[in-house]
């Protein structure tokens, strides 16, 4: 895919350079690495991070969503309960705008019983987890669309993060501070110095360059792609790859994150994100990192599976399955993945097998990248001998007085986009023109996924049916000027990206809408597989 | 008295039916407008998927939709547009309360009895420009808007001292909805309903009735006008139990009767009443088409122009006036081709809006200034309001007309010839 | 109860066609659409079988194809059928604003996407988007119009661009109906041509978006052509379409015009059948269940968007009928696993069978309903949209129902 324009382009520090040189090399532009780009950054240690697509492309924007309160896991996984709940209260003061703080519910269906629930009330207390049981009568009045074959409920302090929103906070607060970011930047190879790993060689992955990048410390924290780096040196660690598929509705479900009371198992949670409401997940096992389709079979299990929670899931509309691997780190040698401990693990390849200055950090959840990124870079400070306190618990995140509800969206409809002329290129999830504006301002975006990454764009009812062909208007408009050719490429790449999530919960009102929009690029725009010839008429 | 749930909730899920295609959006007479209104697909299902019970409304433009519903004639999707957006204007009015305005308002039937009685001294005073002043500054109702002059007496009144025909007894019955604007400020499209439904055979009874609560609907209140849906059918089904259908002459208070009586506000008895409520314009042209011997009109010449209400869109039941007037013979009647008058009942009083509603008409009057009709004909009393006021034309109900070209020998001589009324 | 010669299921193209043929034969007809079917979406151009190339004859083209596909819809009317009902289509818009085919065959004509797309019949306001060349065309996109992106078409026709906004008249922010609108006014059109024409740079023709004006496009088009000296022509763009719009406008005012009865909004959601017979059908009118009768019924109640087909989690149904539904065997096979590919996602085939006169038949052959017929794209065996057949499909077989229907 063609760049968005040449400014945007430019406006990447670094990355018209050949080589580079730093001080921890950071490696995944997800959650943990941006975390430790931060907590780095607020230590006064210098870092540049690469990132083979845009940030949160792996697992970190691959999930359901969910801030963790740390009670699924309060009757198997203690300590992970611990942790989590810990974690969930500091970034509730750190990232209140990256947070929705819904509140969770665990049901009890007839058939999980009451003993379950009450030890589970008994493990979160022990964790340090506040829950609140409910009788069935006061769970249906706050959630009318859960089963009325409940027996009851407790809730507890879960809530829905917004993880694109952490890490671009995360890189905001670190860039202000000296920390570089290379994205769509893939690590090829790391530069052995005998015993030690001196930095890396990467390419850019838009226009094929090279570039060279020395650093005394590298940190591989690119989660399921662990190994992939790993390899090269030939190095490896024990960690399994679990997909979990999710499936996104049309609108909210439920107000509150709803689990299941019940030693936790696939499809049993609804979480409520901006919009719309994500049920999760399954868990099987994979091994391969970028085929991650979504099954018909898993499909049909999710739906069968939530619809004992909320029964409506069986007539739901559903926009869009998306699948993520999760790295789980294998302790010991077990049949379920969800035995295998969500914790995480901070490997350090010198005193492990004696390559110096390689640290991989992999494993862990969401909920837990600050506490992740806080152990890599304690290590590191002990390695250099420096003496700087971690201050990512306490210092809040830059846009952390924003207030941020999607309503606001709402609002503006009224007051802000008539008063600034501008239009609504996205009508299902009411993004105005102005938003997409100000990200090209920002000068990071290089290709048509980062703008969606960036917005809520394309992610609504029509999943980008109308709001793309627009957005690209927007932005041919500079690429007119750059002498750039015609964007049709890249809005042929969109529909067949966006087909992907799309094509497994083609039943019921999507296919109508698909039928809209195939009508639409193929019939009404003759959009063709590939470019065609004049016969069939691209291009007079 | 309140039925038990105030708020009538919607069965689920209905913004997950659109499929966003924009069909509304090559209808809808606000947004075409102005971009103030973003639109049936966004204010309707769109918005939907943002608001949350739970959550204070902040989409305010919900105000500018007149709720003419011609949204929902058209959805291929089958999405209640209208509906949504009826209930966020009712959430948002239950958050912040009405306004005196709208007060004032909805109780034009109360207001109008009483005004009707002192029209000599109404009628002069609200064409006072100071008058017209004052309720603009003071009430934001535009002074640019003409308020109908009252007539006197009443529709109901008139009823009431006219003479009962010999033979009324051994007739059919028919029941008449007037409606609040016909008693009070329209007094000879009721006579005209009387004479018409008297000429094909029936005796014409006129039940206790309220306003049917559309303009309580209008303006989001409806709580209120699920009170008033109580009060009509608590009067009205006594009058079908006893075998009467009831018939009326305004689409508006008939679709507000028929169809959100029972589909929106959930009132008890809703469906029993609908099955038994007919347009007036439907039945007659019924009567026509199934009698052996139909009447035959008599000759008219004129040239006639047909305008089309939303709110007879939304009763779905074709152009029963325009059929009943091709069957007039000598009258030229033709189809205006325009969709909605853009007065949307109270909406168009309102200043904030008067420039929507004109500039929505002007459509309209576009379309009657090239086909030059002699006169203008529509069943709702808003049309003819707006279209009075836009064109300044003579504009009649069907039934006026139609009670010119009936037959002499059936017109009973008790009543005469009424003049047209003409605009103020 | 009133007892019509024929009730039209479904307000598209192929429903308005039937009703319109059926009127002009002097049949009572009552239409039932749920909305305002297809046209308001993608009605812009005839297209009749876009497979067919521009300089090739069209009668042979699609000959050829239905000995290549002699299931096709096309089957049952052959190129004299298609011809004869495009005939009695193009007589219901006389000029100005007339429907001709450009060079007698299919002509390539610019989309929204700055692609070119064969079609059959142009409107007039189209017309001269027919064979442009990227050296004699000048786009005009509006400011703040979301739906037409002119930079995205001139870009991909490589040919010049621009982007106006007339001031006096804040366009930004209007809708395809808005905008056509203030084209329906002499000032403003005059004004937009001034403004065109100060941009000009020895163009001959000039793209715009397609909403030249929703009651006088043919005069809108007159305007622009006087003030800009150039040939201009309207670029079918996103939904809703306002050239779809005056079609279905067209039908509508005709239909009325002739008697028939127009219900629109409500959809018609039972039948009664006895002995193979529909003896009423039922319109959902809440709280009301409306009864309507007729001797014959055309159901054109087009595909999944328009609910003539509905697609459950296993299996494709036709909601109303319940008539047999050719379908691929299982959900799994009804999409491929790319949007663009060679093939047609299989789904597309599916739909109703019909004889030859197209009434309904089951997998045995036998006609399942005596007094029915099927019309539009709701029939079976075509794929409209890669083979961009839609509106000859809907014309060409809402003819032939409506022609059979009342012969019976």
């Amino acid at each position: 895919m063609a760049r968005v324009s040449e400014t945007s382009g430019a406006m990447v520090m670094g990355w018209v350079e050949m080589a580079l040189r730093t001080e921890v090399l950071i490696i995944g532009g997800g959650a943990t690495g941006a975390g430790i780009s931060r907590d780095l950054a607020l230590r006064g240690i210098p870092s540049l991070l690469v990132e083979k697509g845009d940030f949160t492309s792996g697992a970190s924007g691959r999930n359901q969503g969910l801030l963790h309160s740390g009670a699924r896991y309060a009757v198997n996984d203690p300590e992970a309960a611990r942790e989590c709940i810990a974690e969930n209260r500091i970034l509730r003061r750190i990232a209140p705008h990256c947070i929705e703080a819904t509140g969770g519910l665990f049901v009890s269906l007839p058939e999980d019983g009451h003993e379950y629930r009450a030890d589970f009330i008994r493990a979160c207390a022990a964790a340090g987890i506040e829950t609140e049981p409910l009788t069935a009568r006061e769970v249906l009045s706050m959630e009318p669309k859960l089963s009325p074959r409940l027996i009851g409920a407790v809730q507890v302090p879960d809530g829905a993060i917004d993880p694109f929103t952490l890490v671009v906070e995360n890189v905001r607060d670190a860039e202000s501070r000296g920390a570089r970011f290379l994205l769509h930047t893939e690590v090829t190879d790391l530069i052995r110095d005998g015993r030690r790993i001196a930095g890396a060689r990467a390419k850019d992955r838009i226009t094929g360059e090279a570039i060279t990048i020395a650093a005394p410390w590298v940190i591989n924290a690119t989660g399921a792609w662990a190994n992939e780096i790993l390899r090269p040196v030939g190095l490896q660690i024990g960690i399994a790859l679990s997909k979990g598929s999710m499936l996104i509705t049309n609108t909210r479900l439920s107000e509150r994150v709803i689990n299941r009371c019940r030693p936790p198992a696939s499809g049993d949670i609804i979480v409520p994100n901006d919009t719309v409401s994500i049920l999760g997940t399954t868990s099987l096992r994979t091994e391969d990192l970028e085929q991650q389709e979504v099954t018909p079979e898993e499909v049909s299990f999710l739906v069968e599976e939530l619809a004992w929670m909320i029964p409506a899931v069986k007539e739901e509309r559903f926009t869009r399955a998306y699948a993520g691997v999760r790295p789980l780190v294998q302790s010991a040698a077990t049949g379920d993945d969800r035995e295998i401990s969500r914790g995480f693990v901070l490997i350090d390849h010198g005193s492990r097998d004696g390559m110096e200055g390689l640290i991989t950090i992999t494993g862990g959840k969401l909920i837990t990248y600050r506490l992740m990124a806080e152990r890599t870079v304690d290590f590191i400070c002990t390695k250099m001998g420096l003496h700087v306190p971690c201050l990512t618990h306490l210092q809040p995140l830059p846009g952390a007085g924003r207030g941020h509800t999607f309503q606001d969206r709402l609002l503006r409809l009224r007051h802000q986009i008539p008063a600034s002329r501008s239009e609504l290129l996205c009508d299902c999830e009411l993004v105005p023109r102005e938003t997409v504006d100000a990200i090209l301002r920002e000068g990071r975006v290089r290709e048509l996924q980062d703008i969606l990454h960036r917005t809520r764009l394309a992610k609504g009812t029509c999943q980008g049916g109308f709001c793309v062909y627009r957005l690209l208007g927007v932005l041919n408009e500079r690429r007119k000027e750059e002498g750039l050719g015609s964007s049709n490429p890249m809005l042929r790449a969109f529909l067949e990206e966006r087909w992907k999530g799309i094509r497994p919960v083609l039943w019921g009102i999507s296919v109508k809408e698909e039928e809209l929009i195939e009508s639409i690029y193929k019939g009404l725009f003759n959009l063709t597989p590939q470019e065609a010839g004049p016969a069939e008429g691209d291009r007079p | 008295m309140m039925h038990a749930a105030d708020t009538p909730t919607l069965p689920k899920n209905l913004p997950d039916l659109c499929v966003r295609c924009a069909t509304c959006m090559a209808v809808c007479p606000v947004s075409r407008v102005t971009p103030l209104f973003p639109g049936p697909k966004q204010a309707g299902p769109g918005a939907q998927r943002f608001r949350s019970a739970s959550q204070v409304s902040v989409d305010d433009w919900i105000e500018l939709c007149t709720a003419c519903r011609l949204c929902d004639t058209v959805c291929p999707a089958g999405v209640p547009i209208s509906e949504l957006n009826l209930m966020a204007k009712a959430k948002y009015r239950d958050e912040r309360g009405g306004t005196l305005r709208d007060w004032l308002l909805v109780r034009s039937d109360r207001f109008g009895e009483l005004f009707s009685r002192f029209s000599a001294i109404v009628n002069p005073l609200m064409k006072q420009r100071a008058v017209r002043w004052l309720l603009d500054k003071a009430l934001g109702i535009d002074r640019r808007r003409e308020l109908p002059a009252f007539d006197s007496p009443t529709f109901r009144r008139w009823f009431r001292n006219r003479p009962v025909a010999a033979d009324a007894a051994s007739r059919p019955t028919i029941a008449y909805f007037y409606g609040c604007f016909t008693n009070t400020n329209d007094v000879d499209v009721g006579k005209a309903a009387v004479v018409c439904l008297e000429a094909h055979g029936y005796t014409v009874s006129v039940p206790h009735q309220r306003c049917c609560g559309i303009p309580r609907l209008g303006v989001g209140d409806l709580r209120g006008a699920r009170e008033m849906g109580l009060r009509n059918l608590s009067l009205l089904l006594p009058k079908v139990r006893e075998g009467t259908d009831i018939v009326f002459s305004s689409t508006s208070c008939g679709m507000m009767l028929r169809h959100e009586y029972g589909p929106l506000l959930d009132l008890p008895g809703a469906e029993e009443l609908a099955t038994h409520l007919f347009d007036i314009c439907a039945f007659l042209l019924r009567l026509q088409e199934e009698k052996q011997a139909p009447l035959s009109y008599r000759r008219l010449e004129a040239k006639a122009a047909y305008f089309t209400p939303c709110h007879l869109r939304s009763l779905n039941e074709g152009l029963p006036a325009l059929e009943l007037l091709r069957l007039v013979p000598g009258l030229d009647v033709r189809l205006i081709e325009a969709e909605c008058c853009g007065l949307g009942g109270l909406y168009g009083f309102k200043k904030e809006k008067y420039a929507i509603t004109a500039e929505v008409g002007k459509d309209l009057a576009k379309e009657v200034a090239r086909m030059k009709p002699d006169v203008i004909l529509t069943d709702c009393e808003g049309c003819r309001m707006q279209i009075r006021h836009l064109t300044g034309m003579r504009v009649l109900h069907p039934l006026q007309l139609l009670r010119d070209a009936l037959p002499p020998a059936d017109t009973p001589a008790d009543i005469g010839a009424v003049p047209n009324r003409s605009p103020a | 109860m009133k007892r019509w010669d024929l009730i039209v299921i479904g307000a598209g193209l192929a429903g308005l066609t039937a009703a319109r043929t059926a009127v002009d034969m002097g049949a009572q007809v009552l239409v039932v659409g749920r909305g305002m079917g297809s046209l308001a979406l993608f009605g812009n151009t005839i297209d009749v079988l876009g497979r067919i190339k521009p300089a090739e004859d069209m009668e042979a083209g699609v000959a050829g194809w239905i000995a290549a596909h002699p299931e096709h819809p096309y089957a049952r009317t052959g190129w004299p059928g298609i011809s004869e009902a495009l005939d009695a289509f193009r007589d219901l818009f006389p000029p100005p604003y007339t429907f001709d085919a450009v060079g007698g065959g299919n002509s390539l004509v610019p989309t929204g996407a700055g692609t070119l797309r064969p079609t059959y019949l142009l409107p007039v306001t189209m017309a001269a988007g027919a064979g442009i060349s990227a050296a004699d065309t000048l786009i005009v996109g509006l400011k703040g119009f979301k739906d037409f992106q002119g930079d995205t078409v001139s870009l991909h026709l490589q040919c010049r661009g621009v982007n106006l906004s007339l001031p006096r008249y804040g366009l930004e922010g209007l809708t395809a109906l808005g905008l056509a609108r203030l084209m329906d006014e002499v000032p403003f059109r005059e004004s937009l041509g001034e403004a065109i024409r100060r941009q000009m740079a020895g163009e001959q023709r000039i793209g715009l978006p397609a909403v030249l004006g929703l009651t006088a496009p043919a005069e809108v088009l007159r305007t622009l052509e006087a003030v800009t000296r150039a040939k201009v022509f309207e670029i079918p763009m996103l939904p809703p379409s306002i050239p779809g719009t005056r079609m279905f406008h067209r039908f509508r005012q005709h239909l009325i015009a002739r008697g028939a009865t127009f219900l629109l909004g409500n959809p018609v959601t039972g039948a009664d059948v006895k002995e193979g017979r529909c003896e009423e059908v039922i319109l959902q009118n809440p709280p009301l269940l409306n009864h309507h009768r007729a001797d014959r019924y055309i159901l054109a109640t087009g595909r999944f968007l328009g609910g003539g087909l509905q697609a459950g989690m296993e299996k494709i149904s036709e909601p109303l009928f319940h008539l047999p539904v050719h379908q691929p065997d299982r959900r799994g096979k009804w999409f491929g696993e790319r949007f663009f590919q060679t093939e047609a996602h299989p789904i597309h085939c599916a739909g109703i069978v019909t004889d030859a006169d197209l009434r309904p038949i089951d997998a045995g052959g036998k006609a399942v309903l005596k007094n029915v017929w099927v019309a539009g794209s709701i029939l079976a065996h075509h794929q409209m949209i890669d083979e961009h057949s839609h509106q000859g499909i809907d014309i060409a077989t809402g003819y032939l129902a409506a022609r059979r229907a009342l012969a019976s």
